[in-house]
């Protein structure tokens, strides 16, 4: 134990030794010139100090510079770390609501003018849906004028595309062509109502699951639907990407439309 | 039978509300509001007129809920 502290001590002491050795050798030359030469020696000495003050500016100035880049160099990676980091969670997102598959389906209905019209028709604008049915109480004109006064609101930004209100039956039984060509002008002129057969529109519904059932028959063959009351956002590529219930008023679905389509990212 | 209209449901709505209000100025005794009664009767289907007295009731309802509180039910007894 001794002896290898003695060793390492000597190694040390040889390094020291050594280090000195060179230090006084490099400086000897300029010591030796210095005592030497006067005259000319000391412009070179003053010269030399100039250059020295000069080089240290310089060197301040580079390692400033150095420092400034690499600084910038990070925080330029970290900018695109978390910017790569939000498109993955955004994709992320997206890939859920596929799952989700809300509206992957296909539907065939008749719109009120009678003209055939499937989900195709509708796949490039952003559409609003709501499911309902004529003979609706309240909910239903309430919701729809709701719809109609988002619509309206969101056609008076000009950035924006136009947005595609559509109101779907719950019950074909009663609301045909006509009735809903009646029922639909008392909203926004934009408004399509669909219908069909009961098994077009029951296909519909379960598309975007949608709950529906039918009441039971009063003295005048009247009924009331119980359905889901719900406002739902269709982005261009007819994935349901949003919905609105009761509780939000218009200016919420506004803003939340608005949103929805400056941040959409084709699939 | 065609669903009403614009005009028809607003005349509904407004012979309910006059209903309510008097049903309210009148502590819920119906008596008093024959009139508003008939007349609402008249303006609304019968479906409708179902429709919005079940949900005076629910509100009601919920209101005393909402100032009184809600006490559960007491659930099955244990057997001692």
């Amino acid at each position: 134990m001794l002896a290898l502290r003695c060793i390492l001590g000597d190694l040390r002491g040889r390094g020291r030794l050594l280090r000195t050795f060179v230090s006084s050798s490099s400086l000897s030359p300029a010591v030796r010139l210095t005592r030497r030469d006067v005259g000319p020696q000391q412009v070179r000495f003053t010269s030399q100090g100039r250059d020295s003050a000069s080089a240290a500016k310089l060197k301040l100035r580079t390692r400033l510079l150095v420092t400034l880049l690499l600084g910038g160099g990070i925080v330029a990676v970290w900018w695109y770390v978390s910017w790569e980091k939000q498109q993955k969670l955004r994709r992320q997102r997206v890939e859920q609501l596929r799952q989700v598959a809300l509206g992957q389906g296909t539907f065939s209905l008749l719109d009120h003018h009678g003209r055939r019209r499937t989900k195709q028709d509708f796949l490039g604008s952003w559409v609003l849906l709501y499911f309902g049915f004529t003979h609706c109480p309240d909910i239903c004109p309430d919701e729809l004028d709701k719809l109609s006064a988002v619509v309206a609101s969101l056609d008076r930004d000009k950035s924006l595309p136009p947005v595609q209100p559509l109101f779907i039956t719950v019950d074909p039984e009663r609301d045909d062509v006509a009735a809903l060509a009646r029922y639909v002008q008392d909203f926004h002129p934009r408004l399509i109502g669909l219908t069909g057969t009961p098994e077009e529109v029951k296909h519909a519904g379960r598309d975007y699951r949608v709950y529906a059932s039918a009441g039971p028959k009063d003295e005048d063959g009247d009924y009331i639907v119980d359905h889901t009351i719900l406002i739902y956002l269709i982005s261009p590529d007819g994935l349901f990407v949003d919905y609105y219930n009761r509780m939000k008023n218009q200016e919420q679905i506004a803003e939340s439309v608005k949103n929805r389509i400056n941040s959409y990212i084709k699939i | 039978m065609a669903a009403p209209n614009s005009a028809e449901r607003k005349a509904c709505w407004d012979s309910r509300d006059l209903l309510w209000k008097c049903l309210d100025d009148n502590d819920d005794k119906a008596a008093s509001c024959q009139k508003f009664q008939s007349e609402f009767e008249a303006n609304c289907p019968a479906q409708w007129v179902k429709y919005f007295t079940k949900r005076r009731d629910f509100l009601k309802y919920k209101e005393k809920m909402q100032k009184e509180g809600f006490k559960p039910a007491e659930g099955p007894q244990e057997a001692s």
